[in-house]
């Protein structure tokens, strides 16, 4: 083994001196790490994106194959699969139908309120690239990135449900915090009841509902979904179940199934901080308290609101003409109905509307005449004439 | 040893072999690392994954220490670390500290049957499991849940063989050089 006995002692604590100098550098480097996370943040930045495309690279077969399994299993049970199939179709066509009629009746509802509708959601698709790699870790990464338009706090989502939200964006690849991790935490309402509690990771498979009221009475089987508090993530997304454990505690049996996770949706939620201002139709206003130059009987005609055409992109049911050509004196009652607001956004619209309550402005009818050709956006249908601004 | 000296230079054959060695290594590592993280264990429907550094670090630090000096395992934890969202210095340090330890045990589990070093490899996770714990529970100042620490270690140590049978190979090949 040691053909020159006197370089082997030499060898030796050069050896020693490099294990003991390398122990100390990674004790070091987990105080280090604590004191200056922004550098390190950088460099798993950097080391992600280099690493992003070997995995996605590897993922693929990876995916493929969890893709023949599934497959096979589905062959297994295709029989039993299409009957269940079959009784919960027939089970969702009742509810089509009593959604259909819901969604018309919350439409004429907002209509009538003048509520500020939701911006729809745009997002982007990626698919999970990456595992945890270790137990004291939930994140995930996908292979969406700035360049697509991903940034830090957007929710990611899968069909089920929530899965997580990003905490760091490179060029083209994301960490996604999934919501059992230990640092995650998720403003969330219980839904019959619509009690607010935080959903906190603990990197268990369920994690915790935190912060509930005492006197609030949840069960298990509530549906939990996201509250919007604090503006990051949008309100409504489904999240999970209530489930108890058996000593007792509250926790959420997620939608998303985490151990299958694929293809995910990045949702680009803007928080609406520069909402068009509204104003509350006739009918809450009451007489005008100026002396207006429209006549003051009919509630209708002038009041802004009522007639802005708020252009629905899709299904509206009310007819369109009506919205279009209503600034003008002629109106037979008021038309709230006409402007109808339709998006897909999930959630319930949230304060904004109530809060901007105000009296009758100055001259209401004017603008609308400009602003009735409105083109669909994407942003919130605002119902306010543009001569409010 | 002695033929290094010699004057001549050595046959380009010698001079990949030697490079061979000398990355070979980071190459392993690299490739365990990232590992890691594909995931893998979705194919099946389970999200936990198994250590291949830690199947490379034991081996290698058994069979070839000379081969896999302890500034790659050092790298092999960073780069966990990097890419994990996890403390930084979590797994260099352990992975580090694991290192040493079996070092220092080494003698014990040379040159032994297989399912003695297939045991040895289960009680070397045990101890970095518990090592990366504590560190970990410190760090985020709570007690974490030790069942994923649990589960990790078992699937780890199920997967070892086949690892195990790959290093085997590679050892095999690179042995007449080295």
């Amino acid at each position: 083994m040691d053909p020159n006995r006197s370089s082997m002692p030499i060898r030796e604590i050069s050896h020693r001196i490099s294990l003991v100098f390398m122990l100390s550098l990674a004790a070091a480097l987990l105080l280090l790490g604590r004191a200056e996370t922004y550098v390190f943040d950088n460099a798993r930045q950097v080391v992600t994106d280099l690493a992003a495309p070997l995995l996605e690279l590897a993922s693929r077969p990876v995916a493929a194959a969890r893709r023949a399994v599934e497959k096979s299993d589905e062959y297994a049970y295709v029989f039993d699969e299409n009957e269940r199939l079959r009784a919960e179709n027939q089970r969702l066509m009742a509810w089509k139908d009593t959604a259909l009629k819901l969604e018309a009746k919350v439409a004429r509802y907002e209509a009538l309120l003048n509520v500020q509708v939701d911006p729809s959601i745009n997002y982007v698709s990626g698919r999970v690239v990456s595992d945890n790699g270790g137990p004291f870790v939930d994140t995930v990464i996908v292979n969406v990135g700035r360049e697509q338009g991903a940034k830090s706090g957007d929710a990611v989502i899968d069909t089920d449900g929530m899965i997580g939200r990003i905490v760091a964006t490179g060029e083209k690849a994301s960490r996604v915090l999934l919501l059992t991790d230990l640092n995650s935490r998720l403003p969330v309402v219980i839904e019959p009841g619509h009690y607010k509690a935080v959903l906190s990771g603990d990197n268990t498979a369920w994690p915790k509902l935190e912060y509930l009221m005492a006197t609030s009475s949840v069960s298990p089987g509530d549906r939990v979904v996201t509250s919007g508090d604090g503006g990051l993530i949008p309100p409504g997304l489904p999240v999970g179940l209530v489930i108890q454990t058996s000593d007792g505690n509250l926790r959420v049996q997620s939608f998303a199934n985490h151990e299958r996770l694929d293809y995910v949706r990045i949702l680009k939620y803007e928080f609406p901080t520069n909402v068009a201002r509204q104003d509350p139709p006739a009918l809450l206003t009451g007489p005008p308290v100026k002396a207006a130059p429209a006549p003051t009987a009919a509630p209708a005609a002038p009041i802004p609101g009522a007639p802005a055409p708020a252009t629905p992109p899709a299904s509206s049911i009310k007819p369109k003409p009506a919205a279009a050509k209503p600034a003008t004196t002629k109106p037979v009652t008021a038309k709230p109905g006409a402007a109808k607001p339709v998006t897909t956004s999930p959630a319930a619209p949230a304060a904004p509307a109530s809060t901007t309550m105000s009296p009758v402005p100055d001259e209401p009818a004017e603008p609308d005449e400009e602003e009735a050709p409105q083109p669909p956006t994407e942003v919130a249908p605002d119902n306010a004439p543009a001569g409010q601004e | 040893m002695m033929a290094r000296l010699d004057p001549y230079t050595p046959t380009p054959a010698s001079r990949a072999s030697r490079i061979v060695v000398m990355v070979l290594p980071f190459v392993i590592s690299l490739i365990c690392v990232l590992l890691s993280f594909v995931p893998i264990s979705r194919i099946i429907g389970a999200s936990t994954m198994p250590a291949f550094a830690m199947m490379a670090i034991f081996y290698w630090a058994v069979v070839r220490p000379e081969m896999f000096p302890v500034y790659v395992v050092f790298i092999m934890g960073l780069l966990t670390d990097l890419l994990s969202a996890g403390p930084i210095g979590l797994w260099a340090f352990t992975y580090t500290l694991t290192y040493t330890l079996v070092l220092t045990q080494r003698f014990l589990i040379i040159n032994v049957p297989f399912s003695v070093f297939w045991f040895a490899f289960f009680v070397t996770l045990l101890v970095e499991g518990a090592i990366s714990w504590t560190v970990a529970s410190v760090i985020y100042g709570t007690l974490l849940p030790v069942r994923p620490v649990l589960a990790h270690v078992i699937v780890t140590a199920a997967v070892f063989p086949l690892l195990a049978f790959l290093f085997g190979r590679i050892e095999r090949r690179i042995l007449p050089t080295g």
